[in-house]
């Protein structure tokens, strides 16, 4: 058996040692549940550890791939869930504490098919209070701590995903993003994040009041391009218990995230991503442009004529659909949400419906624009945040201080840690987050590229040549 | 908008502070202008998004008053 170094394990690498009997998934599930049990008080990654429930998957595991009967690359891969995806027979929160001992008595469709994969699930992660923001301070659970500067946010609101997976707690972890859940804190700290596009993969078993329905996505935390496209395969496809799901069919996105990305060309929208950006995340990202030309992709200028509209048409969708599942709770126990939520909610069931419909309606028109913009590009790109982590401190005092400048976090427009990932969760495209360079503070710095409806392979094909030229993957958190 | 506050804080059984009553209201505001260029877009003949899927992409969108 091989000496295992958690930290620079990815699913790629340790799959083909697991399926030649090379690696032990049960040793592997033992190590991994060794490090949560060191690091998870410091880190607050995790807000339960299914040890037993672990333990048992990777034997199964074990003696199945002794027998012959590999399932594939996910077979005995420890993962970690999200608080507000359901787990059968495992507590689920929502990271809120009305739901604080609720256990399910079904597992969402997308951990059904990761059983079905044989793969491990360690435990269910901290997130951000009914995934209702993005620092993942949490009142009822603390605050999950960012692995590269534990005074910092691992953004939000799949915060404790994040960190699992930067900090080695879990090789792949399952989140959902309806704002940049996924995609905030993978680009806070450091790792990969994907929303797919609009019905790519089954919502069923979401906690609902999560993420509203028009704007929420399940999505994949990894280490590498590569590990999530294999995650995607395997939880992608329609699924009848959920009717918003795409029959749309799933492609083998490994295979094509290995082509080479010549001659493809990828556009940047002005104007909108370029307000408030930090001085370390613009360089990071014109850095990150010029690795993307010195691959032979070509870089343009779009336009998209009503992106100025889009807080008001996230907030116009998403807030009245999760005020309309929360309003049972609101009516119970309106005093067991944190008092800012609870306000934020009030303030959100005086939206008038024409609102909701008109956002609708003018959803359709951006999402005309974005497929004009997408006849003369193959992908989009843009910083994935304005900056790199806040401080803790910072976002309870509502702001950051960057190159001179005072920049709230929240504005009349909403909350600005998100401002840059909404517009892709109002027009559905799938959008994935890498890490394109560091902050002065030595802090990860993410780049999101978006493409069109179902193009997730294009997506990966980009994101991996980008990963593979730049390196920045291979940095470890300082634990 | 404090006035409908009010109401939501009767209906709902919030028992609200005067405090948090104008906290809400204020943000109740706020959003009320977030929103009012949205109804500055001509949506005339788009119907709302429902769904994103391929195959339905690229359907011409209808158009009223049109046959």
């Amino acid at each position: 058996m091989k000496v295992l170094d958690l930290e620079g394990l990815t699913i790629t690498t340790i799959a083909s040692l697991i399926r030649k009997k090379q690696i032990s998934p049960l040793e592997l599930t033992r190590r991994y549940l060794d490090r949560i049990k060191e690091l998870n008080p410091v880190l607050n990654a995790y807000l339960a550890i299914t040890e037993e429930g672990a333990v048992a998957a990777a034997r199964r595991a074990e003696r199945e791939i002794s027998k012959g009967k590999y399932r594939g690359p996910l077979h005995g891969i420890p993962f970690s869930i999200k608080d507000n995806i359901a787990t059968k027979g495992v507590t689920t929160t929502a990271g809120s504490k009305i739901l604080s001992d609720w256990v399910p008595d079904i597992d969402a469709t997308v951990v059904e098919r990761l059983k079905e994969a044989g793969a491990v699930i360690l435990g269910k992660t901290n997130m951000h209070e009914w995934a209702k923001g993005s620092n993942s301070i949490n009142p009822f659970y603390g605050t999950s701590r960012n692995p590269w500067d534990k005074t910092r946010i691992p953004g939000g609101s799949s915060g404790g995903a994040a960190v699992a997976v930067a900090a080695s707690l879990c090789l792949a972890a399952l989140g959902t993003d309806s704002a940049g859940s996924v995609r905030n804190p993978a680009s806070l700290c450091g790792t990969v994040g994907l929303k797919p596009t609009y019905g790519r993969v089954s919502c069923f078993g979401g906690v609902e009041g999560t993420g509203g329905y028009t704007v929420n996505h399940f999505g994949i935390l990894t280490k590498t391009v590569e590990d999530c496209a294999l995650v995607l395969r395997q939880i992608a496809g329609h699924d009848p218990k959920d009717p918003l799901s795409s029959d749309e069919p799933v492609p083998d996105y490994t295979k094509r995230s290995r082509i080479p990305v010549k001659g493809m060309k990828v556009g940047i929208i002005k104007g909108y991503f370029d307000e408030c950006l930090t001085g370390d995340v613009r360089r990071a990202f014109q850095d990150a442009l010029r690795v993307l030309r010195s691959l032979g992709m070509k870089i343009q200028d779009i336009t998209i004529p009503h992106m100025d509209l889009v807080p008001a048409l996230h907030a116009g969708s998403s807030r009245p659909e999760a005020n309309s599942d929360l309003d049972q709770y609101l009516r119970t126990r309106p005093r067991d949400f944190s008092p800012g939520l609870l306000y934020s909610l009030i303030a959100g069931l005086l939206i008038p419906a024409p609102v909701y419909v008109t956002a609708q309606r003018v959803r359709r028109l951006l999402c005309q624009e974005f497929d004009a913009a997408f006849e003369s590009v193959q992908g989009i790109v843009a910083p994935t945040l304005f900056s790199a982590a806040p401080t803790i401190e910072d976002c309870q005092r509502g702001y950051i201080e960057a190159d001179g400048k005072r920049i709230n976090l929240q504005d009349r427009a909403g909350n600005f840690l998100t401002r840059y990932t909404i517009p892709f969760n109002v027009t559905g495209l799938p959008t994935i987050s890498i890490c394109c360079g560091f902050s002065s503070s030595s802090l990860p710095i993410g780049m999101q590229i978006s493409a069109p409806p179902f193009q997730e392979g294009t997506l990966f094909r980009m994101a991996h040549a980008y990963e593979r030229a730049a390196g920045w993957y291979k940095r470890k958190p300082p634990l | 908008m404090k006035d409908a506050v009010k109401r939501l804080n009767d209906e709902y059984r919030f028992n609200l502070s005067e405090q948090e009553i104008d906290l809400v209201a204020k943000q109740a505001e706020q959003a009320a202008l977030l929103f009012q260029p949205l109804f500055e877009v001509d949506v005339t003949g788009i119907t709302p998004l429902e769904k994103i899927d391929k195959r339905l992409k690229n359907k011409p969108t209808f158009k009223r008053g049109k046959k």
